[in-house]
């Protein structure tokens, strides 16, 4: 089967998307400049927008789709043909993406990505109708949960305090939608930016005396007068901040984070309309993260560790990210609620007390090299003399590690091994023992002196997911070891002799 | 784990083989530490590059004098076991590591040889995993080829819900 013929019209606008500025950088803004770059870099532009748009239109004709007992061939290439196939079970999860460009033709895109190890990462239609989108979805779907064994249907209980919307699926449970309170609190995190306007004004302080002469005229009255600079900067504040609140509306406004028995769906977006499933067993781990400002705010993002490839199209909205300005407590829920497989334990033991004192002491290479580059260099920024600044990094370095200190706790239960670790952002992360794919743990003589071991465990996922935590006690890794030897009584082998 | 031992050690042949390959690395390094001096003083280069260029050569210096013991430290400190679930490594002198990794995990395995090796009839062993790659540096060929064919083997076995 082709894909949507419009596709062609799609691949072109994206192509005019990515290069208008190249383009215009080549004829507006050098347009007589006869330097040999821009000379030359016209002609070789030109060739190459030909090119992509030929190679455009021929390859519509011979990229083509098919499926066939729970496997997808896919076929393309203009010269060199390829083709792959791709079966259903290795489909990740799914992503559905509706931009402003099919809005106005009334279709959508379609993803399955997988995480096989080769060149073509899964199956994209860049355009496709609803209609066809709705059946292929179902088609994976029906095939994926055919192989797996219906799981524990704990999640169907509706909380009270859910609240309840129209759900499509009869089955689907809305866990999450985000509140007008919720938006507020989001939109605030964005603006940690205004930090910047104390540095800005030092700055000005700084370059004063080179600007002068320069533009005498404008910025000189500006920063005479000390209420017109204040109107600026308010005005420029109005700006950012709706600018912000809008941005984050926009973004996060419409969301609904729901599941059934076996999957978990993400719908969201306003302007751009995205739907994201994957398959609950596919899981590998859970990791919840709490900047500086969110810990202020008591919101947390809650990531899924898969090992599908993260397809970071539409920027900074991360697709294994369920929602990033999540309560506290919604987020604890909405792990109990989704993946009931996973607890999350509140007691969870401390590092000792001399780990401290190692993480105080631990060598901190950049910290030396910026010193010895300010010693050097001398700097006399915002009238701070250089070693005021290298003291500066040693205090925030130093505070950190403190903060890690507090914040690092661990526990281990079962089949599951949960840490929460961080300095001025804190992160937990959990994750069961047949999804460890690796363990190690080391010990410098330092920290073999004071009977304390750095555990490191790493899981599927693309890139891969390490996760390394120092200054355990000794006793601990010990048995976090024999622990990981038991991981054969989690595993069931599809081919066992 | 102080100091763990597991069941198997390396090529007893392995400090020389190391001895030999870092003396090599050493003298080409002395090498390019010279003809930069050389194009130091030759282009006139500014004072600093100098500094520079003496401060690696003292570095080298040391490098060089550590690796007439690094080499018997680390074979003693080389371990490594593998039954039918996994394949353990233990290693590192002043840092020690401790890895391991289910067989079932394991993507490939390749042995190699080099000069060096061939000449001690030895090879290194290098697994791959989805995370990672571990080599061991050394081994008797034998002992090599058994343990390419055992991880070989339980590769193979495919653990549900990958």
């Amino acid at each position: 089967m082709r894909y949507h013929p419009l596709t062609i019209a799609f691949r072109i606008y994206q192509l005019v998307k990515s290069n208008f500025f190249i383009a215009i950088l080549l004829f507006v803004l050098n347009r007589e400049s006869e330097f040999w770059i821009w000379k030359y870099g016209r002609y070789v532009f030109l060739l190459y927008i030909i090119v992509r748009l030929i190679s455009i239109v021929l390859s519509w004709f011979v990229e083509k789709y098919e499926w066939k007992d729970r496997v997808f061939h896919i076929h393309k290439g203009i010269f060199v043909k390829q083709s792959s196939t791709i079966p259903f079970n290795k489909v990740q999860n799914v992503t559905r993406k509706t931009t402003v460009f099919h809005k106005i033709v009334g279709l959508t895109s379609l993803t399955f990505e997988t995480a096989m190890d080769g060149v073509e990462d899964g199956i994209h239609f860049e355009v496709i109708s609803k209609k066809h989108a709705d059946e292929l979805i179902d088609l994976v779907k029906a095939n994926q949960v055919k192989v797996s064994e219906p799981e524990l249907v704990s999640t169907m209980e509706l909380e009270e305090e859910v609240e309840q919307e129209p759900v499509q699926d009869s089955y689907r449970t809305v866990h999450f939608t985000p509140k007008k309170k919720d938006l507020w609190k989001a939109s605030f995190t964005s603006l940690s930016f205004l930090a910047i306007i104390p540095i800005v004004a030092g700055l000005l302080d700084n370059i004063q005396p080179f600007l002068e002469g320069r533009f005498e005229g404008i910025l000189q009255m500006l920063l005479d007068s000390s209420w017109l600079f204040g109107i600026m900067i308010a005005i420029a504040v109005i700006v950012a901040v709706s600018f912000g609140i809008g941005r984050t509306f926009i973004r996060y406004g419409k969301y609904e984070i729901s599941s059934d028995a076996t999957h978990i769906y993400i719908d969201r977006g306003i302007l751009n309309e995205s739907y994201f499933a994957i398959e609950k067993k596919k899981i590998q781990g859970l990791e919840m993260e709490q900047s500086f400002l969110k810990r202020l705010l008591g919101l947390a993002e809650v990531k899924l560790i898969s090992s599908a490839k993260p397809n970071q199209e539409d920027g900074s909205v991360n697709v294994n990210s369920l929602y990033p300005f999540l309560p506290l407590e919604s987020a604890y829920k909405l792990i109990e609620e989704i993946l009931p497989i996973y607890q999350v334990n509140s007691q969870l033991e401390r590092l000792p007390r001399i780990a401290l004192w190692l993480k105080l002491f631990r060598l901190n290479w950049m910290w030396i090299i910026v010193t010895a580059v300010l010693f050097y260099f001398k700097p006399d920024f915002l009238h701070i003399a250089w070693w005021g600044w290298s003291l500066l990094l040693l205090g925030i370095i130093l505070l950190n590690r403190i903060l890690n200190y507090i914040h690092t706790r661990y526990v281990v239960t079962d089949d599951q091994v949960q840490w929460w670790e961080g300095g001025l952002t804190s992160r937990m992360f959990i994750t069961k023992r047949k999804n460890i794919v690796e363990m190690s743990y080391s010990q410098s003589r330092l920290q073999s002196h004071f009977q304390v071991a750095t555990v490191s465990t790493t899981n599927r996922s693309t890139p891969v997911h390490v996760e390394t935590i120092q200054d355990l006690p000794l006793d601990f890794a010990l048995e976090m070891k024999n622990w990981y030897f038991k991981r054969v009584e989690d595993v069931e082998f599809e081919n066992k002799k | 784990m102080n100091d763990i031992k597991l069941e198997n050690s390396l090529s007893p042949s392995f400090p020389k083989i190391r001895r030999i390959s870092e003396t090599i690395g050493n003298i080409i390094g002395l090498l390019v530490i010279g003809i930069l001096f050389w194009l130091q003083s030759f282009f006139d280069w500014p004072i600093w590059t100098f500094w520079i260029l003496v401060g690696l050569t003292v570095l080298t210096i040391l490098g060089i004098i550590w690796s007439i013991f690094e080499p018997t430290y680390l074979y003693r400190s080389w371990s490594y076991q593998y039954d039918d679930e996994y394949l353990q490594l233990s290693y590192g002198i002043l840092q020690k590591e401790w890895v391991t990794v289910p067989m079932t995990k394991i993507q490939s395995v390749t042995t190699s040889q080099g000069p060096i090796l061939k000449r001690y009839r030895a090879r290194s062993i290098k697994v791959e995993t989805v995370g990672s790659s571990h080599a061991i540096p050394a081994l008797e060929e034998e002992v090599a080829f058994a343990l390419r064919e055992k991880i070989a083997e339980f590769a193979k076995l495919k653990e549900v819900d990958e």
